[in-house]
């Protein structure tokens, strides 16, 4: 029970929790956005309400990623949000970031969707199977 | 997908409690095997599926032309060539663009750089390139050398370099910057601007510090890493 594994054990109770890679993955992609395109603010608000719309995005996708990860029941919600203002990102910021953060946002818009708590662990499909045939008689 | 027995079992459970989260991992170690969250691949792809039929969509569709799409790529120098340029509504001003304190950029200049803005309102370039190098290898970002051309409106850039064959129709050398009212743009009060009706700029070629921001529409979109750029 020393420090650093108790810490360790904690986290990974923490992580088995919630879908983690999901909310990391749509909290990166939206940092990378921005930081694809730190132009000077000044340029953008001379510019109007669609080089704002370029910030805002990746900013929600940020939050989201960070909502996924600290509130996950409300994953279904994050989520789908998650996977609209990824894709939103295409045209309002240089391509979703060159593509880059477009596609970490809706892989892990999509881990977070399709994530479900407290799942037994696997069985491969002929394990289940023989299981079934098992229990048929 | 909601029928599949996987998802049954965890219908009434409640992930907000990451502290008892934690017990039966611990628990876990001597009798039953650990019960954890896990990624149901069907489920993720009931959501992957629609979500990369949308965003070949939208690629397919600025790639036609049909779709603008909007940059504003800063901190790194990048570089814009086009065979030819015409534009409506252009202004042009000098300006001085500053830095984040402490920027990894900043080398001899002391975080400021001389830039000159031009503002043009709607513009027509044939044979688009743009490259920004990430040291070692350059993104390159090319477009509109088939029939269609790509067309920008609000574009805005602060250039260090600019070079080209330029001519003006109705060109105002030496105006205040903040009296433009070509191309929407005002500069700052005191500095010294031109503005024109028209513009048409052959073998451009522009060095780009801080910022293109406005509405672009690429057709024949190409974006690929490349060892030189443009």
């Amino acid at each position: 029970m020393s420090g650093p594994r108790g810490l360790r054990s904690a986290f990974r109770g923490w992580r088995a929790d919630r879908p983690f890679w999901g909310g990391l993955l749509l909290a990166l992609g939206g940092g990378w956005i921005l930081l694809t395109m730190k132009a000077s603010l000044k340029v953008v608000l001379r510019v109007g309400m669609q080089g704002l719309a370029g910030y805002l995005l990746p900013t929600l996708m940020v939050l989201l990623g960070l909502l996924v990860l600290f509130h996950p029941a409300q994953r279904l919600f994050y989520s789908l949000t998650g996977v609209l203002v990824s894709l939103g990102s295409w045209l309002t910021s240089n391509l979703g970031g060159f593509f880059v953060g477009l596609l970490l946002g809706v892989v892990g818009s999509c881990l977070a969707f399709g994530w479900l708590p407290d799942q037994e662990p696997r069985l491969s499909r002929r394990a289940r199977k023989r299981q079934a045939a098992a229990a048929a008689p | 997908m909601a029928s599949s027995p996987d998802v049954t079992p965890s219908a009434e459970h409640h992930p907000e409690n990451p502290e008892s989260g934690s017990a039966p991992a611990a628990a876990g170690t001597t009798g039953a095997p650990v019960r954890r969250g896990r990624v149901r691949a069907r489920r993720a792809a009931v959501m992957a599926v629609p979500a990369a039929l949308v965003a070949a969509t939208l690629a397919v569709l600025t790639a036609e032309g049909a779709l603008g799409v909007q940059f504003a790529i800063s901190g790194m120098p990048f570089t814009v060539t086009a065979t030819e340029l015409n534009g409506t509504g252009f202004e042009q001003f000098g300006g001085l663009d500053s830095m984040a304190p402490g920027s990894p950029n900043e080398g001899d200049t002391g975080g400021q750089v001389l830039v000159v803005t031009s503002a043009i309102k709607n513009a027509t370039l044939t044979k688009l390139c743009q490259s920004v190098d990430l040291g070692g290898t350059n993104l390159l970002i090319t477009a509109g050398s088939g029939a269609q051309k790509v067309t920008a409106t609000d574009l805005t850039t602060d250039s260090t370099e600019l070079s080209g064959d330029a001519s003006f129709d109705n060109i105002e050398i030496g105006n205040d910057a903040s009296t433009l009212t070509k191309a929407g743009v005002k500069g700052p009060i005191g500095v010294f601007s031109q503005q024109a009706d028209t513009v048409r700029i052959a073998n451009l070629r522009q060095t780009n510090y801080a910022t293109t921001a406005g509405v672009f529409k690429l057709p024949g979109l190409k974006l690929r890493f490349s060892d030189s750029g443009c």
